[in-house]
């Protein structure tokens, strides 16, 4: 008699080709990554790497410009995270009916998913550039170029991110939609609830789900920002669009710190964990089925 | 059945090739230029050196300096690598690379730029090219504002007028272009003034911090008044600009003399040294690229062989002639024929010989980010150029006094 999860094996077989690599290119490093956040390590130095307990933590913990990255990581994912969720939602709305071109729409809104964000950097820092096509919309706002201004070159990038991840999270919630029972919306009309209560009563509950997945996702993601900043400004104009794992990158590969960048990045997992589990609490799913 | 034989064939060169071959000696070496311009040169060390065999990898600066560390940290080197010269203190303190102090030591008349190789008195690598930058000056946009264009600013005095007549043409022209908003790239714009005017950073035996001066304070005052009179940006638009004939003057390197003739053809511009204050030199940053070997490499000798030759000047000219975005560190014959028919690339040699390297120091890293970051908090308004100076010298200080790079290892010279 097999127990249930056992899986035998045939069933570790089939399984392998993903275990194999996850063990070795994602458990492994986790793993190997924690030990040397307690190490002084350099790739450079041909002795040993010594022990230094947790002198990295509390030098991270004292460092002003961590502080800082940690600011403005935390700004640009809550900066984000409202604006996106919103114009996801609405745009699933919308694109839920029926209408001519749908599909058109649906693949258009979803487009900057499938481009390289390394492309779309590249391509906005051309949009923000002083001589660039939007220069008279920002002169508008007093501002030359968003890029080159500490004011507003983090915003710049939100707005960006904003733009290319709506679509990604409209699918998600278009499946959400598809999963709302129609009776629910039938019944509601009959008792003479208009479009608004529907969606107040019956879509945002029934969407709970889809809600926290989007939630929790897209904060492990904003937080986890890199690549757009790396492209389009390296952390400056003067630190402010440092984010942490830009800090932590410059620590790793320009100063070959690895110990210490390991225990920012494990700080930065400390940040997530924490976040991730207090939007499920607030959400009332903490304990519910994934 | 033919084609068995040659999977067969295949499979035994596979086997076969990828180790000596026919009794030859192989020397790997990582480097980042195109193949097509390092391999005729390789091929001709190989015929005058036929026991070795050359590999040659190409490496991206994206992406170099990480697989440089990993091939370090995992012991698997090359024998032979070249090294961007920003990278070379991090490398150098840690004891990855040999000591070629005495084998290098008959090598001292014939290359220039020793300071960017050393480190504590010890020479861990030969300098190959040197990089430097230089002013670059739109003629037509001179004549425009009724300045003499038939040769380039020499004083600051000079620079400041021309770029400020250049900036009241209005119409989207700026006078000159000042970088900012990005990392690595500020401290190359600003320190050639500060030199220029006879600053420093460190003293000589990198144990004080002499930052902190009225000549630094001027330079800064300079630099921003430059800024002023332009406009402020990253590189990469400063230079689009300055193609598109928007830019008066701008400092910058000898890659704009591949780059014009291919994007703006029609551009009349000029090139010459760093202008100098009323009294002082015409100073510039100077970088480049190292040939080191590891103290892990399988074949130092064959790793130093290949070094010697591609630093001789012929074969270092080959890859300045292709790529101008260096000059070699070899000391290059006064009337030699290329740079006489070349003047621009001349103007970026002659640079080259007072430029100034940045100190190897293990924590060069910090002392560079304290700087751009002083000189953009004065660009951005919000420290007078006096603090910005003051504070980019206290966290020199700071670097001095509490290192962050890990020293584990003794220094294969040290010992």
């Amino acid at each position: 008699m097999r127990r249930p999860g056992d899986l035998g094996l045939a069933g570790w077989v089939f399984l392998s080709p993903w275990l194999i690599s996850f063990l070795v290119f994602g458990l492994y490093p986790i793993a190997a990554s924690f030990l040397l956040s307690f190490r002084d390590y350099s790739p450079l130095s041909a002795g040993p790497s010594p022990y230094v307990g947790l002198a990295n933590y509390a030098e991270a913990l004292r460092d002003g410009t961590f502080w800082h990255a940690l600011r403005n990581t935390l700004f640009f994912t809550f900066g984000t995270l409202p604006f996106t969720t919103a114009i996801a939602l609405g745009l699933a709305v919308c694109l839920d009916r029926a209408f001519p071109g749908r599909t058109i729409f649906r693949a258009g809104f979803f487009l900057p998913t499938v481009v390289s964000v390394v492309v779309l950097s590249i391509v906005f820092r051309g949009l923000y550039a002083p001589d660039g096509p939007l220069t008279g919309l920002f002169q508008a706002f007093g501002v030359r170029a968003p890029l080159l201004d500490p004011r507003t070159a983090l915003p710049s990038i939100m707005a960006m991110d904003v733009w290319a991840a709506s679509g990604y999270y409209m699918v998600i919630f278009l499946a959400g939609l598809k999963s709302i029972p129609g009776e629910l919306y039938e019944s509601a009309a009959l008792d003479g609830a208009g479009s608004w209560r529907r969606f107040v009563g019956i879509t945002l509950p029934m969407l709970r789900p889809t809600f926290l997945f989007v939630l929790v996702v897209n904060t492990i993601r904003s937080l986890q920002i890199f690549t757009e900043v790396f492209i389009m400004t390296r952390g400056g104009p003067l630190d402010s669009t440092l984010t942490v794992v830009y800090y932590l990158y410059d620590q790793a590969f320009y100063r070959f710190r690895l110990g210490y960048a390991s225990a920012v990045a494990y700080l930065l997992f400390a940040v997530t964990l924490a976040i991730a589990l207090l939007q499920m609490r607030w959400l009332k799913l903490a304990g519910a089925k994934e | 059945m033919r084609r068995w034989i040659a999977i067969a064939a295949l499979a035994a060169c596979a086997a076969g090739c990828g180790g000596k071959s026919g009794g030859k000696q192989q020397v790997v070496f990582w480097q980042f230029w195109p193949t097509a311009t390092v391999t005729p040169i390789v091929e001709r060390f190989e015929k005058e050196n036929p026991d070795l065999d050359v590999v040659v990898e190409q490496l991206t600066w994206q992406a170099g300096q990480e697989k440089i560390a990993a091939a370090v940290a995992s012991g698997k080197v090359p024998d032979l690598v070249a090294l961007g010269s920003t990278w070379f203190p991090a490398f150098a303190h840690q004891g990855a690379l040999a000591d070629w102090t005495d084998s290098s030591a008959t090598l001292q008349d014939s290359l220039r730029l020793w300071p960017m190789a050393s480190m504590d008195g010890r020479v861990y690598g030969l300098p190959w090219l040197g990089g430097t930058r230089a002013l670059f000056y739109n003629k037509e946009l001179f004549a425009r504002a009724g300045i003499d264009s038939s040769k380039g600013p020499e004083t600051w005095t000079e620079l400041f007028a021309a770029c400020q007549k250049v900036n009241a043409l209005g119409g989207g022209v700026s006078g000159y272009g000042a970088n900012a908003g990005e990392r690595y790239v500020l401290f190359k714009k600003f320190m050639p003034y500060a030199w220029s005017n006879g600053g420093t950073i460190l003293s000589d035996d990198m144990k004080r911090v002499t930052f902190d001066s009225p000549a630094n304070v001027v330079a800064l005052r300079f630099y921003l008044a430059l800024a002023a009179a332009g406009r402020t940006d990253q590189q990469a638009a400063i230079d689009l600009a300055f193609k598109q004939g928007k830019i008066g003057c701008v400092l910058s390197g000898a890659w704009l003399l591949k780059q014009i003739p291919k994007d703006a053809p029609e551009l009349r511009y000029g090139v010459c040294l760093v202008p100098r204050p009323d009294t002082g030199r015409h100073l510039s940053f100077a970088g480049g690229e190292i040939l080191s070997t590891f103290a892990k490499s399988a074949n130092p000798t064959g790793a130093w062989r290949l070094a010697r030759f591609l630093t001789r000047a012929d074969n270092a000219l080959v890859i300045a002639r292709e790529q101008k975005s260096v000059q070699p560190a070899a000391v290059m014959p006064a009337d030699d024929a290329y740079f006489l028919s070349h003047p621009e690339e001349r103007v970026f040699l002659d640079q080259l010989a007072s430029a100034v390297p940045t100190p190897n120091h293990p924590e060069w890293g910090r002392m560079e980010a304290a700087i751009e970051t002083a000189v953009e908090e004065a660009l951005y308004k919000r420290l007078t150029p006096e603090k910005a100076v003051a504070q980019a010298a206290h966290e020199i200080q700071a670097a001095l006094a509490s290192p962050q790079a890990s020293s584990s290892s003794p220094r294969p010279g040290a010992r």
